[in-house]
């Protein structure tokens, strides 16, 4: 359930920044995250469109887009900073220990290549594994993510198959080599509720088979509740809390992160009724404000809020759940 | 029942004035440096055409026999010809006529092209076919030869008729055949020009006719005309722009290829066409009577294609973002 | 419920034919939507789900005869509308309008948000030049934007301000009808509770009837009054909220509905889901008899040769499937 307390973690991302080159010179748009994955942890990282969930991972394998780059902070996997790793020290890491699996399913799928081809390259590249011998493992690869008829799919191209198949294919990529961390990137978000209830079924079962660290990226709350370990909700490009799952639906703090909540339909609602919601919307890059960056859409926003910039930290009276709100800080050590 | 105003994000702020996109475009041309010094070289020759007969020394008809094939000198900036009339004279002249031709014949192409494409794409069916069939057509021939053919079986049949015409009614305009070759150059090079045209805007409209916007527009009731005059034309202009620019230098090299090949503006009005092909014949011995025209109809052809491609990258807001 | 509704779906059919092969040497027909009949009543929200590519959108789409149907009808006022063509349909039009998913090509890029909403006003002489910008004011008012954004243009919005453009342009026409296609399913988390509430809103202001097409069962079971499920073309269940989400009776919905994520980690534990097996077929090549068969856990011989009837089986419930009892429970 929660995290092994035990050693140090698998993946300890301190202070990362990363911005980018725009007219008006460069503009922050991760602003120093804060983020650890436990052996065997599944972490959810929530948050809405363009609030740099994807940057961040990438910026881990170093795979950022032109004009965006790390600007400060360190990524440890293994004890070794990704960050500085030199680029053959990265090329055993990506694909190898760590397995990818990307927001769409179309395009990070070579059009052109066989999907066997496309799953037997990281197996002959980083288990140095006969051609022969890396095709017999593509195929229980596929069946392993629940493809029917794997020896003949395997001859397949990418358009050949579903949207649900080919984010399996992807899954099945990202798994190739037995790697210690997943890292998928809204893996559901192109396909429908019932192929969805399917992914995440499966990667819930492979997690305890192979005893992987699983980090999931989603805009989705409902999704990660009964999918992961712990949440790290992130807003603007800053981690504003992160919390046990538990903990995170039973008492969320960070007033962003109750907005969020709030405003999804329950079953208990009555038809119609109003919802609550939070004014206004994201910050673009660039246009950060001063202080904190929820301030301008935060109903609680005091004289502080908008002057200095909050940063993480324990909530009073529990264990493992961090939060940076001045408020909500103020509220816990009050409450406790 | 009152509705909660949205608290403005920091999308807008509020003492920034509207920006159009047109206007957005413009700054980001102006940052582009090639697109700039391109449309710089633009105005000048347009300038030089419009005003040009005001600012040169000599007119561009005056011989000077005592002063044949002169090397440029300070008397003469790009020296004299054979029949010592000033270049500089002629090739600023020349200007007016490639861009009259240039204009003239790039709006013919535009207009028919557009009309042409935009209906072609948003009716679709038969008609679309037609055009279709039309543009491949004359896209197929090589377009100097179907210039030399509308000439040849043109030109005579219509001076012989305006001969015919002065005979009888002793009207001195039937004698003005120079309107005759204009009438050519302008007709067959529109002919062959219009179909890229065409072909471009159909593409424009066949994406943009299945945009939400024009659906919206379509569920509002709104007529064809207007749909097709607000929503698809306006934002199909944008590559046309483009197109145009790059269009109008192109058509500068074909009048001077057509007068190279004597098919299109006739002596002695002046072209940078026929003043190179006057100059090819006796480069050996006075290049610069060759160099003149041609360094001036080249930097008009850059000139306008780094306009075009600025202009490419501006209209283009996604380009840069 | 009222008794006449304000629009009657009767076997409506929507078929595309497409070019397949490199060359479009082939052709093929995609059965978007095949035999659906359904009723709308004024003042209620209607919501259609199911899988992308159910034709859900099409459904929309042919209602309003922005797409002609290949056959059916569509009553509006005793008119059958998806047979009038353009001109006679223009009346039509104002009454009848839409609001599309994707906010960032929703709007024409050349025209600035008080043009966009007044267009639709002068068009269908609504009101003068002169009140024009009044009208315009108070309509940006009704969905919560400052009327000095008239003078914007689209690309300095944001998503959700410019899907209140597109709310506001459609109100512009008074319309009794508006389809909402997955309105909200482009906009961030925190903006779509904003819109949902607008919606609502609007339609107790003025009395709104919506198709409301989403994917989002959370948000559907909110807002709607009714539900209609949708699967490869075909309906197969539509029955009040209530009684879809209590008593779900095809297959189809109840694998839909348990795999639903509910945002409770407690009750995901414990949570019996049943998941199903299989893709979604094509709708190029729709399987023969029930179009679920492939997929159902109970599908029988019959299902795969016999398409079940559209039947009624508790008032006010429909429900196409085989092993569904007239007057089951559940
Ligand atoms: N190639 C790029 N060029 C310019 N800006 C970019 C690029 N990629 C991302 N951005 C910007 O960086 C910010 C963070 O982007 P990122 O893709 O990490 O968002 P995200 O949280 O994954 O969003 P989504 O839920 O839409 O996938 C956004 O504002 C985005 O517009
Ligand atoms: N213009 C079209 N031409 C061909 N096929 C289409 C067209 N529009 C929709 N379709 C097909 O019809 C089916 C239903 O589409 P749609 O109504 O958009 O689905 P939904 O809205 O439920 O996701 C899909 O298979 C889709 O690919
Ligand atoms: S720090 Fe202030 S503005 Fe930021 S979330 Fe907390 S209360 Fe709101
Ligand atoms: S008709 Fe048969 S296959 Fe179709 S849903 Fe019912 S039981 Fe399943
Ligand atoms: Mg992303
Ligand atoms: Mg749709």
């Amino acid at each position: 359930m929660t995290a092994p307390a035990d050693n140090k973690p698998l993946l300890d991302v301190r202070g990362l920044t990363i911005e980018i080159d725009t007219r008006r010179g460069p503009a922050v748009i991760v602003d120093g995250i804060n983020l650890t994955v436990g052996k065997g942890e599944t972490v959810g990282v929530v948050g809405e469109s363009g609030c740099g969930k994807s940057l961040t991972m990438l910026s881990l394998v170093r795979l950022l887009p032109n004009k965006i780059r790390v600007k400060s902070g360190t990524a440890e996997f293994a004890g070794r900073d990704l960050l500085k790793m030199s680029k053959s020290e990265l090329r055993q890491v990506r694909g190898g220990k760590i397995g990818f699996v990307f927001q769409d399913p179309m395009t990070s799928l070579n059009p052109v290549m066989r999907i066997g081809d496309q799953l037997c390259e990281p197996l002959i590249y980083h288990r140095n594994m006969s051609k022969a011998d890396a095709r017999e493992r593509a195929i229980e690869l596929l069946r392993l993510v629940g493809i029917p008829g794997p020896e003949q799919r395997i001859e397949a191209y990418p358009h050949e198959l579903s949207g649900g198949m080919r984010q399996r294919v992807m899954i099945a990529i990202g798994l190739a080599c037995d790697p210690e961390l997943l890292i998928a990137d809204e893996p559901t978000t192109a396909l429908d509720v019932t192929i969805q209830a399917q992914i995440v079924d499966l990667v819930k079962d492979l997690r305890k088979k192979l005893n992987m660290s699983v980090v999931w990226i989603t805009h989705d709350l409902a999704l990660i509740a009964g999918l992961v370990d712990r949440v790290a909700v992130l807003y603007a490009g800053t981690v504003v809390e992160d919390a046990p799952v538990n903990e995170l639906f039973a008492r969320p703090t960070h007033p962003y992160t109750r907005g969020l909540l709030a405003s999804i339909p329950k079953l208990s609602d009555e038809r119609a009724s109003r919802l609550s919601s939070i004014g206004g919307t994201p910050p673009e890059p660039g246009r950060r404000p001063k202080g904190c960056p929820f301030a301008p859409r935060c109903a609680l926003a005091e004289s502080v809020c908008h002057e200095r910039v909050p940063v993480l930290e324990p909530v009073a009276g529990s264990t493992g759940h961090r939060v940076a709100c001045f408020v909500a800080q103020r509220q816990m050590m009050e409450a406790a | 029942m009152t509705i909660t105003p949205v608290i403005l994000s920091s999308t807008v702020a509020d003492d920034e004035p509207p920006v159009s996109l047109w206007r957005d475009a413009w700054h980001r041309l102006l940052r582009n440096k090639l697109a700039v010094a391109g449309l710089a070289v633009v105005i000048l020759l347009a300038f030089v055409a419009v005003f040009g007969p005001w600012l040169t020394p000599y007119d561009f008809l005056t011989q000077d026999l005592n002063a044949r094939n002169q090397a440029p000198s300070l008397a003469h900036l790009f020296g004299t010809d054979d029949l010592g009339r000033d270049v500089f004279s002629r090739v600023v002249y020349g200007t007016r006529t490639a861009f009259v031709v240039a204009i003239v014949v790039t709006a013919i192409a535009v207009v028919i092209g557009v009309a042409l494409g935009a209906m072609a794409g948003f009716f679709g069916g038969m008609f679309d076919r037609i055009v279709m069939w039309f543009t491949d057509m004359t896209m197929s021939v090589p377009n100097l030869l179907l210039v030399v053919v509308i000439n040849a079986s043109l030109k005579t049949p219509i001076t012989a008729w305006m001969e015919a015409r002065y005979q009888a009614t002793l009207n001195p305009f039937y004698r003005e055949t120079i309107w005759v070759d204009f009438l050519l150059v302008f007709g067959s090079m529109a002919l062959i020009s219009w179909p890229p045209y065409a072909r471009l805007v159909r593409a424009q409209v066949l994406s943009i006719r299945g945009r939400p916007y024009v659906t919206a527009a379509r569920a509002l009731g709104l007529t064809n005309r207007l749909i097709l005059m607000r929503y698809i034309v306006p934002n199909a202009i944008g590559p046309l722009i483009v197109s145009v620019s790059a269009g109008l230098g192109t058509a500068m090299v074909l009048e001077s290829a057509f007068s190279f090949l004597g098919v299109g503006v006739n002596p002695p009005t002046p072209s940078w066409g026929n003043m190179i092909s006057d100059g090819l014949r006796v480069w050996q011995h006075y290049p610069h009577l060759l160099a003149a025209p041609a360094a001036v109809l080249g930097l008009a052809t850059v000139a306008f294609s780094f306009l075009g491609d600025g202009l490419n990258d501006a209209l283009n807001p996604r380009g840069s973002k | 419920m009222a008794a006449e509704p304000l629009i009657k779906v009767e076997n409506l059919v929507k078929h595309f034919v497409v070019r397949l092969g490199a060359f479009g040497e082939r052709g093929a027909t995609v059965y978007a939507v095949d035999d659906v009949n359904f009723d709308i009543f004024a003042g209620e929200t209607l919501s259609l789900v199911g899988e992308s590519g159910c034709g859900k959108s099409t459904t929309g789409f042919t209602l309003l005869n922005l797409q002609k149907a290949t056959s059916g009808k569509v009553l509006f006022q005793g008119e059958n509308i998806v047979s009038l063509d353009e001109k006679r349909m223009r009346p039509y039009r104002r009454e009848l309008q839409i609001v599309f998913q994707d906010p960032y090509s929703t709007l024409n890029p050349r025209m600035t948000i008080g043009e966009v909403v007044g267009e639709p006003i002068l068009f269908h002489k609504l009101a003068t030049k002169a009140e024009l910008p009044e009208r315009v004011s108070r309509l940006l008012a009704d969905v919560g934007l400052p009327a000095r954004f008239a003078q914007r243009y689209p690309h300095e919005l944001s998503g959700g301000q410019r899907q209140r453009v597109a709310i506001a342009r459609a109100l512009a026409c008074e319309p009794k009808f508006i389809v909402c296609d997955e309105a909200i399913s482009a906009l961030d988390v925190s903006v779509q509770a904003q819109i949902i509430n607008l919606l609502l809103d609007l339609q107790e202001k003025y009395g709104l009837t919506y198709l409301f097409i989403a994917h989002d069962l959370a948000v559907v079971r909110h807002i709607s009054t009714r539900v209609g499920v949708m699967y490869l073309g075909r309906m197969a269940e539509l029955a009040s909220r209530e009684q879809l989400f209590s008593n779900p009776l095809h297959p189809y919905t109840k694998a839909l509905l348990s795999a639903v994520p509910e945002a409770d980690p407690e009750l995901e534990k414990t949570r019996q889901r049943q998941i199903l097996t299989g893709d979604v077929p094509s709708p190029l090549a729709p399987p023969a008899g029930c179009r679920f068969h492939t997929r159902c856990p109970i599908a029988m011989d019959k299902c795969k040769a016999v398409v079940p009837e559209w039947r009624e089986v508790v008032p006010g419930h429909h429900v196409a499937c085989h092993a569904v009892e007239q007057g089951a429970a559940g």
